[in-house]
């Protein structure tokens, strides 16, 4: 493939307002994004006690199994995510007996507390009512029974599966008295004990509530309006903390994955006013210690060049985290964009105007590596063959179970280890 | 079958994908949602197939889905074509493009004009029916379209009762001095079947050593474009499962290709496996491999008397096989040749158009709850099946995965055959085991 027209598709960021507008790299695309059939299926693993019924073809079916039986939080081999999968009948007929009989099954031999119906992109287009099959199977069985819809074509990614899965359980909410809880929504990955968030808030003797997705129940999702606020750790979970906060006046703070000690120094701030405590001592001692490796790093990441892949942090305040430090954005790979005027973005555009693309195609990119040459890439690569072409991968996904200043710390870290390994691989570029 | 607790049987769009991926230096593209494509690639490297540069999809919006928009799919065909410039892109149907009509035939025919690579459609969304038809269907295809005759064999017309028999030997039709001699194609092989690669070292080394052939094409495993056109020219075709049977009998009657149906499972069964084939070739096996072969049939000997000596005891030797239809007719003749009894054959995949042999109990369960059933129910077994049904056996059977899905363990090895003579002898080592704890 040819780099040079490769990256002549693209277009720059100041140019574009949507993500409509991002041309992808290729029409050809590998290995493409997860669908949101997988984000629900990572969603419903935390939920401990209910049970996933995919509806969709032996192929969906086959690989979202296939996919649980090594977690055992699903409870591997005979876990709890099963299938109701359709053949040409059931296209033509509809899903509604085969659904009716699966359950009544299911509940013979699961008995779960709750049930999530995971529609897949087939039976969006025949246009099956799942959405009242679920609320009848939940009134026969008088259990919560959740209908998901995860049609891939209306989605960029498997993100909006782990939204609408955690939005669903609203429905399992009930009001309660106000108690000194915090609940924890839309943590993908790690385990929210291990995290300094969680550590801080231990200190201050908050106890934790309900963690949606991250391992919760539920009953813990019934009693979570007892919350005094929710900490939402990814923009997934907005919807259902909006929901709640309409239903049940719950506030909350969006506390990402966030590389900017600023940033996370102010939503401490801001989520302890909430809680009505002082702001605990140590989280100062942590912006200090973060505040110092940022300003140890900066003269070794100035004028370091890199292309932005996929991270576990915020897209946008990483990049303009990098931009405000020096380091030059050459190509980023998003599957959103922020409306114009957002403070991140616009940090990027002051100072540099990278090209902009969506992610998950990195079989085109070997081509534009060639051309752009940068020193670093952000995201998950074949890092043998990046350091053939003297680029140095920087392994983000260190961050995946952090929260707080410690995700600043080692993202900054590893941003500096990988930019001295990318200068090494410029010597000996230079040498050959 | 309503409610499904493991895994389904994989679709005709699954094979197809998988036999397709096997082919190396063409372009599988899919016209469907990315995330089926991603999703796959975990199954696909369970089966030790890498689909990095050889596999793309096209992705789809919510547009191209109600206004039936085929943009995406023209362009990814061109871009392929000009980035990569492969000699064939596989254009393949998706669940979702097959729900909603997509005419995928016609866009390549129109489109053919446009780009250098030839392109094939497959128009299998996943709803025909389970992997053993899409097996057929696609080994059928590329023979069809791919296979070419180097050595310029004479077109022969088969009659009815050439068509209507399983076997073709050489001395059957004319036209065998047009082939290459000394090449040997496999047909079925699939990367579904586990231990596949094993399987096809241990051929490769008894075709060399009993007849000193080598091979040539693995139709849907590892081949190149190269090998699959030049599969008329071979000596002979050696066809291990019944889905490649269609492709045989067209390399039969096009390129006069006799052909072996059948797998080389046991001892007895190994040396039935390669007389058929010496007829089929026209010359004897070699000495080495027939006193091999005498030598180590007396081991089954051995074996054979414990199946008397327990015979009198409160659990006689019996055998459950699950697994593909050729895979329990080769197991099955293996437990013949031990004298232990076959009393439960399961095979997952429909049993339609099939012809089992009267000695034989294979059932196609009606739903999984009532497979499950039947393997819960089993005691004192001698188990070979997949890693889901072995799981569901009580702790008194004694199991040895044969096929796929693996669920419980990886397939590394490629020198751990189920067929042919070592395959036997690793077998004989799970009997072993069974005899030790048989009451």
């Amino acid at each position: 493939m040819d780099g040079d027209k490769l990256i002549g598709r693209m277009k720059r960021l100041a140019d574009v307002k949507n993500i409509k507008e991002v041309t992808p790299l290729s029409s050809a695309i590998f290995p493409g994004s997860h669908c949101p059939l997988m984000g629900a299926m990572m969603a419903v693993k935390g939920i401990r006690d209910s049970i996933l019924l995919v509806v969709g073809t032996d192929e969906c079916t086959y690989y979202t199994k296939n996919t649980t039986i090594s977690n055992s939080a699903f409870g591997g081999l005979d876990g709890r995510c099963l299938s109701v999968v359709l053949d040409q009948h059931d296209i033509t007929f509809g899903c509604r007996d085969k659904l009716y009989d699966a359950f009544s099954q299911l509940m013979e031999e699961y008995s779960p507390k709750a049930v999530f119906i995971v529609t897949t992109c087939v039976v969006e287009i025949t246009g099956d009512d799942v959405d009242s099959m679920a609320e009848d199977l939940g009134d026969i069985y008088r259990i919560p029974v959740m209908a998901v819809h995860t049609e891939h074509f209306k989605t960029e990614n498997h993100l909006p599966g782990i939204r609408d899965t955690i939005t669903a359980c609203f429905s399992m909410m009930e009001a309660r008295a106000i108690e000194k809880t915090v609940n924890v929504i839309g943590q993908r990955m790690g385990d929210f004990s291990t995290t300094e968030l969680y550590r801080v808030l231990e200190g201050a003797g908050v106890s934790i509530g309900m963690k949606l997705p991250g391992g919760t129940t539920v009953e813990e999702i019934r009693e979570a309006a007892a919350a005094r606020v929710n900490i939402v750790v990814n923009p997934i979970g907005l919807p259902l903390a909006k929901k709640m906060e309409s239903a049940f006046g719950t506030p909350y703070v969006l506390f990402d994955k966030y590389i900017d000690p600023e940033r996370i120094y102010s939503l401490y701030g801001q989520l302890f006013t909430y809680l009505e405590l002082p702001l605990p001592e140590k989280v100062k001692q942590l912006y200090v210690q973060a505040a110092e490796t940022v300003a140890r790093a900066e003269s070794e990441l100035r004028g370091i060049t890199y292309i932005y892949g996929n991270t576990p942090v915020d897209c946008f305040e990483l990049n303009a985290f990098m931009t405000k430090i020096g380091m030059e954005p050459l190509l980023i790979q998003t599957n959103a964009i922020p409306e114009k005027g957002d403070e991140k973005l616009e940090a990027i555009l002051e100072r540099y105007n990278p090209y902009v693309t969506k992610t998950a195609n990195i079989a085109p990119l070997q081509y534009v590596y060639d051309v752009l040459k940068p020193n670093l890439y952000l995201g998950h690569e074949y890092g043998e063959r990046l350091r053939a072409k003297g680029i140095e991968i920087a392994h983000m996904d260190l961050v995946s179970p952090m929260l707080g200043m410690e995700t600043a710390i080692t993202g900054i870290g590893e941003l500096v280890r990988a930019s001295r390994a990318a200068r090494e691989l410029e010597k000996g570029r230079n040498i050959r | 079958m309503s409610l499904c607790r493991y895994l389904p049987v994989p679709s005709d769009r699954m094979a197809i994908m998988w036999t397709l991926l096997g082919v190396e230096d063409g372009i599988v593209l899919e016209y469907g949602p990315a995330g089926t494509t991603h999703y796959c690639v975990s199954l696909f490297a369970q089966m030790g197939i890498s689909p990095d540069q050889n596999l793309f999809t096209t992705h789809m919006s919510e547009d191209d889905v109600i206004m039936g928009d085929v943009t995406r799919l023209e362009n990814a065909i061109c871009e392929i074509d000009e980035g990569y410039h492969p000699r064939v892109i596989f254009v393949i149907a998706s669940a979702v493009t097959s729900v909603i009509g997509t005419d995928l035939a016609g866009v390549c025919k129109y489109m053919q004009s446009q780009v250098s690579a030839r392109l094939i459609p497959v128009e299998n969304g996943g709803f025909s029916g389970d992997y053993t038809l899409g097996l057929s269907k696609i080994y059928t295809l590329l023979v069809r379209e791919l296979a070419g005759a180097k050595a310029q064999s004479v077109p022969h017309k088969l009659t009815a009762n050439e068509m209507s028999a399983d076997k073709k030997t050489a001395g059957d039709r004319g036209g065998s001095e047009t082939r290459k001699p000394g090449t040997y194609n496999v047909l079925g092989a699939s990367a579904g079947a586990y231990r596949i690669s094993s399987d096809l070292w241990e051929i490769e080394d008894l075709m060399r050593r009993a007849f000193g052939l080598t091979r040539g094409a693995v139709l849907g495993v590892h081949s190149s474009l190269d090998q699959l056109s030049a599969m008329g020219t071979a000596q002979v075709n050696l066809v291990l499962r019944r889905e490649a049977l269609e492709a045989a009998r067209y390399l039969w009657e096009v390129y006069g290709v006799p052909y072996v149906y059948g797998a080389p499972y046991g001892y007895e069964g190994t040396q039935k496996w390669l007389e058929e084939t010496a007829k089929a070739v026209g010359y004897e096996m070699s000495l080495e491999v027939k006193t091999w072969l005498d030598a180590r049939k007396s081991q089954a000997a051995t074996f054979r008397m414990y199946a008397s000596m327990y015979a009198a005891r409160p659990h006689q030797p019996s055998a459950a096989i699950i697994g593909d239809f050729d895979t329990i007719l080769g197991f099955s003749s293996i437990c013949r040749e031990l004298e232990i009894k076959p009393d439960l054959c399961i095979c997952p995949h429909t049993l339609k158009n099939t012809d089992i042999p009267e000695d034989l109990d294979i059932r196609h369960p009606a739903s999984e709850k009532e497979q499950i059933r039947w393997l819960k129910s089993l005691e004192y077994h001698l188990v070979f099946g997949d890693d889901v049904s072995l799981h569901l056996c009580g702790g008194t059977n004694t199991g040895l995965c044969v096929s796929f899905p693996l669920v419980s363990h990886v397939q590394t090895a490629e020198h751990l055959p189920f067929m042919g003579i070592r395959g036997m002898d690793f077998i004989l080592e799970t009997v072993d085991r069974y005899y030790q704890v048989l009451e």
